[in-house]
């Protein structure tokens, strides 16, 4: 699942960031708290969240996050999306609250085993 | 130089020797004109005698050509003193042979064709007169005599580079040891090292974080394993996140060295009343504001210290906080 497939299945929309990036979703972290997100240890994660601030960007980027999905279609700063561009990370608006994104995502993922 | 060795001669004047040593007024000639001090002082220490063959291999001056050319065939070599009792009378060479054998004479007595202006060289010379003769003669043997014109030996130029090549493979071994007593027992270990510096400002969360960001990329740069790089990213993000909201103000500092990386946080502030109760997990002063940008969950320091290799915190109340992180780079497998 690549930030392109994420967009779809998301109805999102990409703001800042390369959208034909290759790198594949490895693990999803939904959370608002960015101490909690620098805490995973996992490879490409895509961070779900609903914090529309430059620290969600940084934070990602420190944990080497694939890409950004801020859900509730939260408007997103102009700073955000330059920090998003300067740190190439790609970053998603969803209109889907943090639960259904989850749900849509894991279905995505069980529909991509089973394929 | 000693010039009281006169070139030797015997039975008529092959060259003139005045001539030679006028064309030749130094040895460093011979030697290609930049020789080190210790070959000339070889070369003026060694006398003749002390790397000429003793050994000579003689005809008398009755004996044919035909039993000269054997000798020589036997014995590998190209050119051979006519010598009887210790007096050298000339030298039979390949070419006479050759000659003999083209004219017919090779039953002929060597006293008949052998060549007697010869070049000599005396026992006592210094080694740098040898070296002279044979830059300045187109021969490649001498016979050497003694004081008293006996015949003692004979010498050639692969004699001459042996003795040399020996003798200079001492002196080296020499200076070898005494460069190695001049220098330390145990050289200094280079360090390398990288520094950088980032000002943290108060309350401004647009630009925090900001840190955190180049010292990943530069880590990266320098190809340094990538979970050293993601722990030392996570602790420099989170105490960068410390300063601009708990402090005053303050830097940040990494130095990489090739055994660790080390990131200090620095503040002038309230400092921490009570340290240990502000490493737990969960304990925080954060406001609401805070918490609203996503931090202020109190994990700023415990996150870093769970991934550092050594940590450690230092603050004085009313005046700073100090915190310093240090990560070992492990090292790459050959």
């Amino acid at each position: 699942m690549t930030i392109a497939d994420v967009v779809k299945i998301l109805d999102g929309k990409l703001m800042a960031g390369d959208g034909t990036s290759p790198r594949v979703v490895g693990a999803v972290v939904a959370n608002d708290l960015m101490s909690d997100v620098l805490l995973y240890d996992a490879d490409d994660i895509l961070l779900l969240t609903s914090l529309a601030s430059d620290q969600a960007i940084r934070t990602a980027h420190i944990v080497g996050a694939m890409g950004v999905v801020v859900h509730n279609a939260k408007p997103l700063s102009e700073t955000m999306l330059k920090v998003a561009n300067d740190l190439g990370i790609p970053l998603v608006s969803s209109p889907l609250s943090k639960y259904d994104a989850c749900v849509r995502l894991h279905d995505a993922f069980l529909a991509e085993e089973r394929a | 130089m000693g010039d009281e060795y006169n070139p030797t001669i015997l039975q008529g004047q092959h060259t003139n020797d005045d001539e030679i040593l006028a064309k030749t007024p130094l040895d460093e000639k011979a030697l290609g004109g930049d020789s080190s001090v210790i070959i000339m002082e070889l070369l003026q220490r060694f006398k003749v005698r002390d790397v000429m063959k003793r050994q000579v291999l003689c005809i008398s001056r009755r004996a044919t050509l035909r039993e000269a050319q054997a000798l020589m065939r036997e014995n590998r070599i190209s050119g051979l003193p006519v010598s009887e009792n210790g007096r050298l009378y000339g030298i039979v060479s390949v070419n006479d042979i050759i000659k003999g054998l083209d004219g017919g004479w090779m039953n002929d007595v060597c006293e008949d064709h052998m060549a007697t202006n010869l070049v000599v060289l005396e026992a006592g010379m210094p080694l740098a007169f040898a070296l002279r003769y044979f830059n300045n003669y187109t021969y490649g043997r001498f016979p050497v005599l003694d004081s008293n014109r006996q015949l003692v030996g004979i010498i050639s130029q692969r004699d001459v580079m042996r003795a040399l090549l020996y003798e200079l493979s001492v002196e080296i071994r020499k200076l070898e040891r005494k460069t190695r007593q001049m220098q330390p027992q145990e050289e200094k270990k280079e360090e390398h090292y990288f520094r950088k510096e980032w000002a943290v400002v108060r309350n401004d969360l647009s630009r925090a974080g900001h840190a955190a960001n180049d010292i990943k990329g530069i880590l990266r740069e320098r190809k340094i394993d990538r979970t050293v790089v993601r722990r030392v990213a996570v602790a420099a993000y989170e105490l960068e996140i410390n300063i601009c909201i708990h402090s005053h103000g303050g830097v940040m500092v990494l130095l990489i060295t090739d055994d660790d990386v080390t990131v200090t946080a620095k503040d002038r502030g309230p400092g921490i009343p009570d340290i240990e109760w502000a490493c737990r997990d969960g304990t925080s002063t954060a406001n609401d504001w805070i918490r609203s940008l996503g931090f202020g969950a109190g994990m700023g320091l415990s996150n870093s210290k769970r991934v550092s290799d050594k940590f450690d915190i230092q603050s004085e109340v009313g005046k700073f906080t100090k915190v310093q992180c240090v990560f070992s780079i492990p090292k790459k497998e050959e």
